[in-house]
């Protein structure tokens, strides 16, 4: 600030030409604010040219804004896409802004929408309610349609929407989610934290499913059901090394995409929810507890099979008697009951059910899906019950058990926990022993002839070689059994020589056709779907049908007897 | 033209008559009204209007957003009332203007200079009469209508500090800027207290201008900005509102709402916007009549509408800037660039808030937003700009043309 000048006086300071330095400072100074006023200018245009190109619309941050973030894809191990969230329609109504009447507005709906009835609507139009919601999910013509009715009143709006592209693809294993975007079962319910964790937004989650190979399950399933009108059926395909399940499905299936219209009962997930004595396909488990604990000697070793074995007021008999005596082979080539039953009973039951304990028979496989179900084993343990649960009666596991037991026993005899996320390439996976080498090696070589020359000759896929077991059970029913009320399965694994894959296929209540001659047993309708589902996926999963490849059999066909022309 | 003639002259042969020559606002008419057309910034007032008529189409845009939004069950506003009192507030605000522009400079000075005492007591009535709206004692009731008296002082404290200031060049002992600089912090005061800081920011930077437009040395210059920082860094330290939206602008961190909704309107629409009556984040808009107007215009007539009225806002201000570097009058110097300033530091800080490039503070838009005590006030000022930028155009005129006979 000025001080006064130092002389006194005078007053009135008027020094010539300082007005002119004056205005020119305060042109420039002018010329300074107009300065600063412009870049503030400038500085909002910029902002503004910036938001023209960051900007997103209203509707695209609505949709990101309903559930931050976006659930992310499940795809399959090969990368397709199983389950997507996508940008959906839904069509509101603001009742309390109606425009056009009530009266006249809801038939119109009732025609376009005819989930409701014109009353229903008129009810709804008639509440005032400031939002109602008619249809979420919304086709985008009918969203057009509903709009070209031209009430102000209607809403639409953006909604994220979880899509099953495949449809009934894989349904048990992905579930679903709820309208606000919650999964309610399957890998959807079980992967919600991970889906709605913002670390993992965008990322897909693998599923160890190869979607060819469960449309192919599903395909030839659906159509052995068709054929037999089996109630249901049930397919499980797994990696015998690695544990993943290649496929898994559960027939009747539902649409995930709406699973409100299906029936509950397609919800019931047989290959892991539910429990059957799997009969037959239990008798490759015995053998190879009796071989792995010495009390199989010899492989030429026959057992008694002439007639029916009776204990105590209980008889075994065999579905085909053969009427003599059955060394090993044999008896799982005819499937017989009588030498499995002997074998059991030398085996004791502690041996044999340390063998079902070791695979996993006390307790719900171990997967990602919820509802899985208790295998129910026998409460007491009398000389019969050995004998029978030799043969898989008495004891009841879910289909998923069965898979993972025959993997087990079958990859040289390593036991490997099953999983439906897809394990990185080279990852070690952990295993427990349950059976040596040796003895695996031999169920191979059995198994095989089963498929050969036994009960199960209608699986043998050309050049595929597989190896497995029919069993046909009746179902339990009032205390007894109904003896027409059969489940037939059909477990195993290909190729047999180096094995890759164990498969499994039952069908429930199949009906024999003209086809089978009648028979609705596993190895007339099981079976045949084995065969056809192997042919298919085969070659997918990399294995080349070759007909000069198999296991060696040269030292156990010997061992096998057949009748001569004209006997019998 | 023939209707305007007397009755009796109708239908008769034309007669050319000497006043037929003497057109009305023609160069020729000396009356008052005559002067003012030839004297006052046609260019200027020009722009005004093209701005009020953009204001007023915004106002209706708005209107239905905030009507919905100050609705309630028993009380339900019509979509277009804002709009309606819009258009009564400018039918008082334009004549007010046109009418205050019509003074000459020296009663234009005193009335706005009583005008600012008048509001400087109202100030300090407010915190024993105000009314109190969103927290914020800022209004006062008078004869039936509220107003805000920091609206109506900003126009007239920038003439009277213009004045203060040119008698600096007739005598440099007065200590005016002594005087400013306390009649200022007191109007600071006034407005902390209700509390209102974007106010206090306008007067304070109309006041830093004046300043530096008055000659004061740059070291001075440098001192004032020191104290500016200072004087924001201790409302955010001490003044709890100021800090809760800094703090929201700064690291988006508490309700960052309003910052978020402007956002979001603003870059609905993309640069072409949605169109009149197509936008939808306009509904949840804070103020959408008021503060936030600019992001209605942002979304429904897009980012190249906010451009263009931006763009506006600052012709304006280089038109008054420009005609001002020969002006020789030191008071019309500094009432001028003064009310320029007031003018555009509000638009600046209105839309800077808007496009998220300031923290957001009740301001409005001069001639846009809606409100009775802003646009009147707004009038009044810029009333008072075309009354100080009059000028007689022929004492500019060379006196070598020869005009064509």
């Amino acid at each position: 600030m000025t001080t006064a000048p130092p002389v006194a006086k005078p007053t009135r300071l008027h020094v010539p030409g300082r007005r002119q330095q004056v205005a020119a400072l305060s042109r420039e100074r002018l010329m300074l604010v107009m300065l600063l006023f412009l870049a503030a200018i400038l500085g909002i245009v910029l902002k503004i040219m910036y938001l023209t190109f960051t900007g997103q619309s209203f509707d695209d941050r609505a949709a990101g804004l309903t559930s931050l973030p976006l659930r992310p894809d499940i795809v399959d191990r090969n990368g397709e896409t199983l389950a997507r969230t996508i940008d959906a329609w839904s069509i509101g109504v603001h009742a309390d802004r109606l425009l056009t009447r009530p009266e006249d507005l809801a038939p119109q709906l009732a025609v376009l929408m005819p989930e409701k009835t014109a009353d229903q609507y008129l009810a709804l139009l008639k509440s005032r309610k400031h939002f109602i919601y008619l249809r979420r999910r919304a086709m985008p013509e009918l969203v057009e349609a509903v709009n070209a009715l031209g009430e102000p009143g209607m809403a639409f709006a953006r909604e994220p929407e979880r899509l099953y592209p495949q449809a009934e693809l894989a349904a048990h294993v992905l579930g679903w989610t709820n309208l606000d975007g919650t999964g309610v079962t399957g890998m959807e319910k079980l992967l919600d934290k991970r889906m709605t964790d913002p670390k993992y937004a965008g990322k897909p989650v693998t599923l160890s499913i190869d979607s060819r190979v469960q449309a192919a399950v599903e395909k030839e399933l659906a159509q052995a059901m068709l054929n037999f009108q089996a109630r249901g059926a049930t397919g499980i395909v797994l990696d015998v090394h690695s544990g993943e399940v290649i496929a898994l499905t559960s027939l009747p299936s539902f649409n995930p995409n709406d699973p409100g219209r299906s029936p509950p009962e397609t919800r019931f997930n047989q290959a892991i929810t539910g429990v059957y004595e799997l009969g037959s396909t239990f008798k490759p488990i015995t053998i190879a507890a009796a071989m792995d604990a010495g009390v199989v000697t010899s492989l030429s070793k026959r057992y008694d099979a002439t007639a029916p074995l009776k204990v105590g007021k209980f008889s075994i008999r065999d579905d085909h008697p053969t009427k003599r005596w059955l060394n090993v082979p044999e008896m799982l080539v005819h499937s017989s009951n009588i030498v499995t039953a002997r074998i059991a009973d030398e085996l004791g039951k502690d041996r044999l059910n340390g063998m079902f304990m070791r695979l996993g028979f006390g307790e719900p496989v171990s997967i990602e899906l919820a509802g899985r179900g208790r295998p129910i084993q026998p409460v007491f343990w009398a000389r019969t019950t050995t004998m029978t649960a030799g043969y898989g009666h008495g004891i009841a596991v879910t289909p998923m058990h069965l898979a993972k037991a025959y993997a087990a026993l079958m990859n040289g005899g390593i036991m490997h926990p099953v999983t439906l996320l897809k394990r990185e390439p080279g990852a070690i996976v952990p295993g427990t022993r349950v059976i040596s080498p040796q003895v695996s090696y031999r169920l191979r070589q059995f198994t095989r002839m089963v498929v050969l020359e036994g009960t199960g000759k209608q699986a043998n896929a050309p050049g595929l070689r597989v190896g497995g077991k029919t069993g046909t059970a009746e179902k339990a029913s009032q205390g007894g059994y109904a003896r027409k009320s059969l489940v037939s399965t059909f477990a195993g694994v290909f190729p047999v020589d180096d094995p890759k894959y164990a498969i499994v296929m039952m069908l429930d209540e199949p009906k024999g056709t003209a086809e089978t001659y009648g028979y609705a047993t596993a190895g007339w309708t099981a079976a045949p779907v084995v065969r056809k589902v192997v042919a298919r996926i085969g070659p997918l999963l990399g294995i080349i049908p070759d007909a000069r490849k198999d296991i060696p059999l040269e030292d156990i066909k010997p061992l096998i007897w057949h009748p001569k022309e004209g006997e019998e | 033209m023939n209707s305007a003639l007397p009755k009796a002259e109708r239908g008769r042969p034309r007669v050319l008559r000497p006043v037929a020559h003497k057109q009305r606002l023609g160069r020729a008419d000396r009356t008052p009204l005559g002067r003012w057309f030839w004297e006052i910034d046609r260019v200027l007032v020009m722009l005004v209007l093209v701005l009020v008529a953009i204001g007023l189409v915004s106002v209706a845009a708005a209107s239905p957003a905030s009507a919905q939004r100050y609705s309630d069950l028993t009380h339900i506003i019509a979509p277009l009332h804002y709009f309606w009192r819009q258009v009564i507030w400018l039918m008082i605000g334009l004549p007010l203007m046109f009418m205050t522009s019509l003074l000459p400079k020296d009663r234009a000075r005193r009335i706005a200079m009583y005008a600012g005492i008048f509001c400087l007591l109202m100030m300090f009535a407010i915190p024993l009469f105000g009314s109190e709206a969103n927290g914020a004692r800022r209004w006062i009731n008078l004869a039936g209508f509220q107003f805000q008296p920091s609206e109506f002082l900003k126009p007239a404290y920038v003439v009277a500090m213009a004045w203060l200031l040119s008698l600096r060049n007739l005598d440099r002992t007065l200590p005016v800027m002594r005087i400013s600089a306390v009649v200022t912090a007191m109007i600071a005061v006034l407005l902390m207290l209700q509390p209102d800081f974007g106010q206090t920011v306008i007067f304070a930077g109309i006041w830093m201008v004046l300043m530096m437009l008055a000659g004061i040395s740059g070291r001075l210059i440098g001192v004032m900005i020191g104290l500016g920082v200072t004087a924001i860094v201790s409302a955010y330290a001490f003044y709890s509102v100021a800090r809760t939206r800094i703090n929201a602008f700064l690291f988006g961190e508490g309700d960052d709402y309003q910052v978020q909704a402007a956002h979001n309107a603003i870059t609905n629409g993309g640069f072409f916007g949605t169109g009149p009556g197509g936008g939808e984040a306009k509904f949840r808009l804070p103020e959408a009549h008021t503060d936030y107007i600019y992001s209605v215009i942002g979304e429904e007539f897009g980012l190249m509408s906010c451009i263009a009225v931006v763009l506006l806002y600052a012709a304006i201000v280089v038109r008054v800037f420009v005609r001002l570097l020969d002006e020789e009058d030191d008071f019309v110097l500094l009432a001028s660039a003064g009310l320029a300033t007031q003018f555009g530091l509000q638009a600046v800080i209105n839309i800077a808030v808007n496009v998220g490039l300031a923290p957001s503070k009740g301001m409005t838009l001069p001639f846009i937003s809606y409100g009775g005590s802003s646009m009147i006030a707004v009038s009044a000022g810029f009333g008072l700009l075309l009354a100080f930028t009059r000028r007689n155009p022929a004492a500019k005129r060379s006196p070598y043309i020869v005009t064509r006979t």
